[in-house]
């Protein structure tokens, strides 16, 4: 009996495999209970100082800034866009004009000459905040549709002064 | 003899399979958690657009305001007037000057010099009902008080 134990004994040594796995289980149920399924998030950077006129620097070829201006009823809802002194209108399509209007001044993507052109957004106080997001959206670029890559237009955004309040007006 | 008869009674499962695919889930599940979108309030129901891309280069230090809506379990909204989510608690738009003024100190405090505001970006989540003039305001406070880094947060649309 001595024997053939301590023959079978050296040669296969035991890992105990109980507590890993108890561990490794209460790792996943961690990890499983902590999943939340986001969606991917995106930036959009606006240049600063709102209201303050841009320092426009004296070798700086002369562009002009682009105006989108964003009127809007008392419940926020969209009643007119405008670039300039253009009115585009105020449905889907009034933004896709708008996209194309920034790529007929900037003539073509990526055009260095037009790099450092500002657009500014003037837009009502009560406008819902989505419409701005679509504002800036269409002014920084699109999706080309055969590329699914994303053709930058614009990249400085400014904000007008703000507007005040319909009430207070 | 007898204990022989009862160790060979013992059946032993291979665990090895069943470790293999319990450590591939972990992983998984490691992976596709992200801890660091933890200062995004659920709450805020972020306008959705194509071109929204996560920035290429992370700011050094950014300052999220989550500004919403109280909602209720349907989501329609509870008060018309947006607030800001805050460290647990909801600020109305209009009284939150100390808030961002404390957190302008702590940022002071730990990067030791004014300069550091320069660096943080001030990352606005706010719902896509907010009134615009509101976040322009919000935008505004921030500037008297230093900050001049600004981006505006929206959803990628699928």
């Amino acid at each position: 009996m001595k024997l053939t134990k301590r023959d079978s004994g050296p040669s296969k040594v035991e890992i105990p495999m109980a507590p890993m796995i108890d561990i490794v289980f209460q790792l996943l149920i961690f990890f499983m209970l902590n999943l939340k399924i986001v969606a991917p998030e995106g930036n959009f950077n606006i240049n600063m100082p709102i209201g303050a006129p841009s320092q426009s620097s004296p070798e700086e070829p002369n562009l002009p800034d682009i105006k989108v201006g964003l009127k809007s009823d008392a419940n926020g809802n969209l009643t007119q866009l405008t670039l300039g002194q253009k009115n585009l209108g105020n449905d889907d399509a009034a933004f896709d004009r708008l996209n194309a209007e920034i790529l007929k001044i900037i003539v073509r993507p990526g055009n260095p000459l037009t790099k450092d052109v500002e657009v500014e957004i003037a837009a009502d106080y009560e406008l819902h905040y989505k419409y701005v997001i679509r504002a800036v959206s269409k002014c920084t670029g699109r999706i080309d549709p055969q590329t699914k890559q994303m053709v930058r237009y614009i990249e400085k955004i400014k904000f007008a002064p703000p507007g005040k309040p319909r009430g207070e007006a | 003899m007898a204990k022989r008869k009862s160790d060979s009674s013992v059946i032993e499962p291979d665990m090895t399979p069943m470790i293999d695919i319990v450590f591939q889930l972990l992983t998984f599940f490691m992976i596709v958690s992200n801890f660091e979108n933890t200062k995004a309030d659920e709450r805020v129901k972020l306008p959705q657009d194509a071109l929204a891309k996560p920035p290429e280069v992370k700011p050094k230090d950014e300052l999220v305001l989550n500004i919403g809506f109280i909602r209720n379990s349907a989501g329609a909204k509870v008060d018309p007037n947006p607030v800001l989510f805050y460290a647990g608690s909801d600020i109305p738009l209009d009284k939150i000057r100390p808030e961002l003024e404390q957190e302008k100190r702590l940022f002071v405090l730990k990067a030791g010099s004014e300069k550091v505001l320069e660096d943080v970006a001030v990352i606005i989540r706010a719902d896509a009902d907010v009134p615009t003039g509101m976040v322009q305001d919000l935008i505004k406070t921030c500037q008297d008080i230093g900050y001049t880094k600004f981006s505006l947060k929206a959803t990628q649309e699928e």
